[in-house]
């Protein structure tokens, strides 16, 4: 499969500070590429790279077969982006803001129409389309954005955390509307912290201050973990957590709701020192047991190995 | 009304000034852009008619028309620049405006003034600035009666009688525009300073949607206020000491008076205009609004308050209208405190008409306010 | 350039406008009120000075001098104090700005020679010292010719016959609307566009226009063409309303005057694009949008004070404010009639300050987020 996104080397430095420091990475054609990270790990910067909005500090990078560097105005064409933010005019009308989108990209005659009704309908807006964008409710705003930013139907498309503060089910049918644009042959580069959102995702990068440390299918993530993942369940999860932290052979522990993930060295060992310190410590353990390790145990792993999380 | 909690005030306080400063260029506009307005327009603001560019048409070409010249030249009020025999270069002169002033002598002017005969000088000032063109014309009329008295006197016709005027100016007796325009600069910069910074304040928050949070906030609408006069205030008058040094010791303004005269007058000032920014801001919807309106508003206080134009000679319409501005009324302290050295006895009038101002606009914003923040 | 990015660019900053009527009403009443209220309010002819007289002559000559004041029309006795303590105190509350004092040998002075009298001025304001220090003195001139005369028919040796050109009644209106419109535009401009790309940068919506393919040439245009529209209507109703309300002539040329106005405002509104993309808050844009045009168009364009009075470095500094080319030129059209014979130079730094303009804020305008 010819490569849509081609990555070799990218750095991006804001003074002392190395923002993205040597990533390399391919996305292939159609493919749904998550890029996974805390915030500041770099994730929007290689984006914003990506898509002509910053210029990299040194190494390369393709879009479409089109050069970072020196192609920019042809990237634009070939691309579509929606930022966290959902930058629509909030002062203009739902069919203003189609309108803009559609002069700045060229859309126009039959073909503006046509992609007109497909975003009002996409966007659930059709019949309101007169209604100030400001005055939309998120989740509505959110697929128009994505609409005016797939207007001109271009075969990449990046989205920068594009469902932060959306509800869940609005989550959940702004997926299906990825997955219907990948079916359709569109590559669909997507970063999120939603590690639910993760798993939907083709392959996966995920990125830890500035560096990429690990790319693959999520399901061979999982498994690249070789270490044992329990599941402690207590009445106080944050207690647990910092009494965990203390046994020995426990490499990593995080809290999921009730729920306390302990990665450990051994299982068997873990399995019975465990509940006797937390007993010691005046905690009562409802239960504990081995599980198959999320994603999220597998991106706080990595992290781990790479050194933790980048402060602030 | 809740208390007003010391603590939540100072972390108010904190926020507004961290984001007053988080942009380091606007140290720059905040404390370096008064002075350097205020050296340029102390330098700028000048009213002297000095160095008058002069085209001088002699027909007569005689010793007594060059000592006439040479009499209207040395006062300095005029520079001869250009010289010519033909009446279409006057013309040419004025249209480019190479010279503000044309005089022409006529022919036989020596003849006519030895015979006594009376010679008319033809003097033309261009009009398109009447202020320059009304002195610089009461200059020549002033000097030519001079040259002739002079004239009439040396040949005998004339005794030395009349009335001989000894005039005294006081308080300025160079009579320099300068000593009496840079305290007007301070008091224009001073409400600049104060409506610029107030004026965007809340309508900033309401466009960025931190408004709202902050409303939710158990902040009262008095401490939401006070967050948002206290840091422009402390930053007005850091300007004002800063100013107020520079036009002392770089431009010599005489301080006749004492500062601790000055001083109240400009915190019941700064009140004043910190309360109408507040309301254009509270009233406007976007920031790109409120900005015009602080310009609608600082525009007529400029023109009005006395600083460019006397008030004597406004229409009795826009007299009366003065009283209602902030700033003549701080002009006139200004100008008493630096000029004439004038106390309270002196400027009461103006006190009781700021402190009266500074209530009601303060207390109209508050109102305002509370309104824009309860809703 | 693309036209369709172009038209949707200006379309998109028209709706814009119209949505925010508060911005819009103000961009049309703002130079209208402030035409009308100065054209009005200012006023530098110096008339009705307040003058206070104490005659310790209380003769009729000293009367007639009395009445030589009062009859000039300059002046406006207000006050009789009786004493020296009370002249100081008048001027000092600034209650009258000339005192004259007749001392009680006035009268026999005269009779035998020369006759002193004191004129006091309140300095302060020396403008209107200057002014009031030669009426006066012309008028004691007068008095001491027809004194000298005692009625014998007099000519003075020489007189002057003063006579002014392009404002004849020295109507101090007619040559403030023309400047006013200079300096109202040059502020107006550059306020109405310095929000507009900082605005952008507030809100995230710029990123999401440097994603797309839209040039940054076909940005500042499109945000420019709205704004043109408003200056150059802007501008005409400030002329109507001088011309009509004011009386002021227009003798000149008005396509010339249309066409130099045209790229004024292009170059005063481009300046404010190039404030707004360089500093990126609305906040610092209205500060250097202020104190870079408002200050400088008032006070450093020779509108109200004569640039050959400026010490040099300030006079240098004077030829890089634009709106001092603009005023000779709508001063020059208005009341000396005069063309583009005259009016060259001024109409090439009108094409240097659009070109100029336009490139800062072309450059300005990064499409680079960084």
């Amino acid at each position: 499969m010819p490569e849509a996104v081609r990555v070799d080397e990218l750095t991006r430095k804001f003074g002392d500070f190395i923002a993205v420091d040597r990533v390399s990475f391919d996305v292939a054609e159609g493919e749904i590429f998550g890029f996974l990270g805390p915030n500041g790990a770099g994730k929007t910067t290689t984006i914003k790279m990506l898509t002509g909005l910053l210029r990299p500090t040194s190494g390369s990078a393709h879009v479409a077969g089109f050069d970072v560097k020196t192609q920019i105005d042809e990237i634009k064409l070939s691309i579509g982006y929606m930022s966290q933010l959902f930058s629509l005019y909030p002062d203009l009308t739902v069919l203003e803001n189609i309108h803009l989108f559609a002069g700045l990209y060229g859309v126009s005659g039959n073909r503006f129409a046509d992609r007109r009704d497909w975003v009002l309908e996409m966007a659930h807006l059709t019949g309101h389309q007169d209604r100030l964008t400001g005055d939309l409710a998120l989740g509505f705003k959110q697929r128009l954005a994505l609409g005016c930013a797939v207007l001109h139907q271009p075969p990449i498309l990046f989205l920068d955390e594009p469902t932060s503060g959306v509800d869940p089910i609005s989550r959940r049918n702004f997926w299906d509307l990825i997955y219907g644009f990948a079916e359709d042959g569109t590559t669909v580069f997507v970063s999120t912290h939603y590690m639910e959102e993760a798993e939907y995702c083709h392959r996966l990068a995920v990125m830890n201050r500035g560096r990429l440390i690990a790319v693959d299918r999520p399901a061979s993530l999982k498994g690249s973990i070789r270490e044992p993942v329990l599941e402690v369940m207590t009445a106080d999860a944050p207690k647990a957590v910092e009494v965990l932290r203390d046994v020995p052979g426990v490499l990593e522990v995080t809290m999921f709701g009730r729920a306390v993930h302990a990665m450990v060295e051994n299982l068997a060992a873990a399995e019975r020192q465990i509940p006797e310190r937390l007993a010691a410590a005046g905690h009562s353990v409802e239960s504990v047991r081995p599980i198959e390790p999320s994603l999220e145990d597998v991106f706080v792993s990595f992290v781990h190995r790479s050194g933790g999380m980048a402060s602030g | 009304m809740r208390a007003i909690s010391v603590l939540r005030v100072r972390e108010l306080l904190k926020k507004e000034l961290r984001q007053m400063f988080r942009d380091p260029k606007m140290y720059r506009m905040l404390f370096l852009a008064p002075i350097i307005q205020l050296v340029a327009f102390g330098y700028a603001v000048n009213t002297d008619i000095k160095n008058t560019k002069t085209f001088v048409i002699d027909h007569d070409r005689t010793s007594a028309s060059r000592e006439l010249l040479e009499f209207v030249e040395a006062t300095g009020y005029f520079r001869i620049t250009g010289r010519s025999g033909r009446p279409a270069d006057l013309v040419r002169a004025l249209d480019h405006g190479d010279a503000e002033v044309a005089i022409e002598i006529p022919a036989g002017f020596a003849r006519d003034l030895a015979a006594g005969n009376g010679v008319r000088v033809q003097v033309i000032v261009d009009g398109t600035n009447s202020n320059t063109a009304t002195v610089a014309l009461g200059y020549l009329q002033q000097m030519s009666a001079e040259f002739a008295l002079g004239r009439a006197g040396s040949v005998g016709m004339l005794a030395g009688g009349g009335v001989d005027a000894r005039t005294r100016a006081w308080y300025n007796p160079e009579l320099e525009s300068r000593a009496y325009n840079v305290p007007g600069v301070i008091a224009m910069l001073i409400l600049l300073m104060s409506l610029l910074l107030t004026s965007m304040s809340v309508v900033r928050e309401r466009e960025m949607g931190t408004l709202e949070q902050l409303t939710v906030s158990p902040l009262s609408p008095m401490e939401l206020m006070l967050g948002k006069t206290v840091p422009p205030a402390l930053v007005a008058f850091a300007d004002l000491f800063l100013v107020t040094a520079i036009a002392i010791i770089w431009f010599h303004i005489p301080m006749r008076g004492s500062f601790l005269v000055l001083l109240p007058a400009a915190l019941v000032y700064i009140i004043a205009a910190l309360a109408l920014g507040l309301l254009i801001s509270t009233i406007s919807k976007t920031q790109q609004e409120a900005f015009m309106s602080m310009f609608l508003l600082l525009m007529p206080a400029i023109i009005l308050s006395g600083f460019f134009y006397p008030i004597s000679s406004m229409p009795e319409l826009f007299q009366w209208i003065t009283l209602l501005n902030p700033l003549r009324h701080f002009l006139e302290i200004v100008r008493g405190v630096f000029l004439k050295g004038a106390g309270f006895s002196d400027l009461w009038v103006q006190y009781l008409a700021l402190t009266l101002m500074a209530a009601a606009t303060m207390w109209l914003a508050t109102v305002r306010f509370r309104r824009t923040v309860a809703t | 350039m693309n036209i369709a990015r172009l038209l949707a660019m200006a379309r998109k900053e028209a709706i814009q406008l119209r949505r925010d009527p508060g911005s819009l009403v103000m961009a049309f009443l703002l130079p209208v009120v402030l035409l009308i209220f100065f054209g009005y309010a200012i006023s530098f002819d110096v008339k009705n000075i307040e003058m206070a007289v104490l005659d310790e002559s209380g003769s009729a000559r000293s009367r007639a001098l009395i009445e030589a004041f009062e009859s000039s029309g300059y002046f406006n006795i207000v006050a009789y104090p009786a004493g020296y303590g009370d002249v100081d105190q008048l001027l000092e509350r600034g209650k009258v700005r000339l005192a004259l004092i007749i001392p009680p040998t006035f009268d026999r002075d005269l009779t035998v020679g020369r006759a002193p009298v004191q004129i006091l001025l309140d300095g302060a304001d020396a403008n209107t010292a200057t002014i009031s220090q030669n009426y006066a003195t012309v008028i004691i001139n007068r008095y001491s010719i027809d004194v000298v005369a005692e009625g014998r028919r007099f000519v003075l040796p020489a007189e002057v016959e003063g006579r002014v050109w392009y404002n004849e009644t020295l109507e101090s209106r007619n040559m403030i609307v023309p400047g006013l419109v200079a300096v109202i535009m040059s502020i107006i401009a550059a306020m109405l566009t310095a929000l507009t790309i900082a605005r952008e940068w507030e809100r995230g919506t710029m990123e999401q226009l440097a994603a797309t393919p839209v040039h940054r040439l076909e940005v500042v245009i499109g945000k420019l063409i709205p704004y043109v529209g408003i200056g150059l209507f802007d501008v005409a109703i400030a002329i109507v309303a001088g011309i009509v309300f004011f009386g002021v002539p227009l003798r000149g040329n008005i396509l010339l005057l249309a066409v130099l106005t045209l790229l004024f405002l292009i170059g005063a509104l481009s300046f404010g694009i190039f404030i707004s993309a360089a500093v990126k808050t609305q906040v610092l844009a209205t500060q250097v949008a202020l104190q870079t045009t408002y200050l400088p168009a008032l006070l450093l364009s020779g509108f109200m004070f004569s640039i050959a009075t400026m010490p040099i470095f300030l006079q240098a500094v004077t030829y890089v404010v634009p709106a001092r080319y603009f005023i000779t030129v709508t001063k020059g059209i208005f009341l000396k009639g005069v063309g583009l014979d005259v009016l060259w130079a001024e109409a090439l730094a009108m094409v240097i300050f659009a070109t100029v303009g336009l490139t800062a804020a072309i450059r300005a305008f990064k499409k680079e987020l960084a």
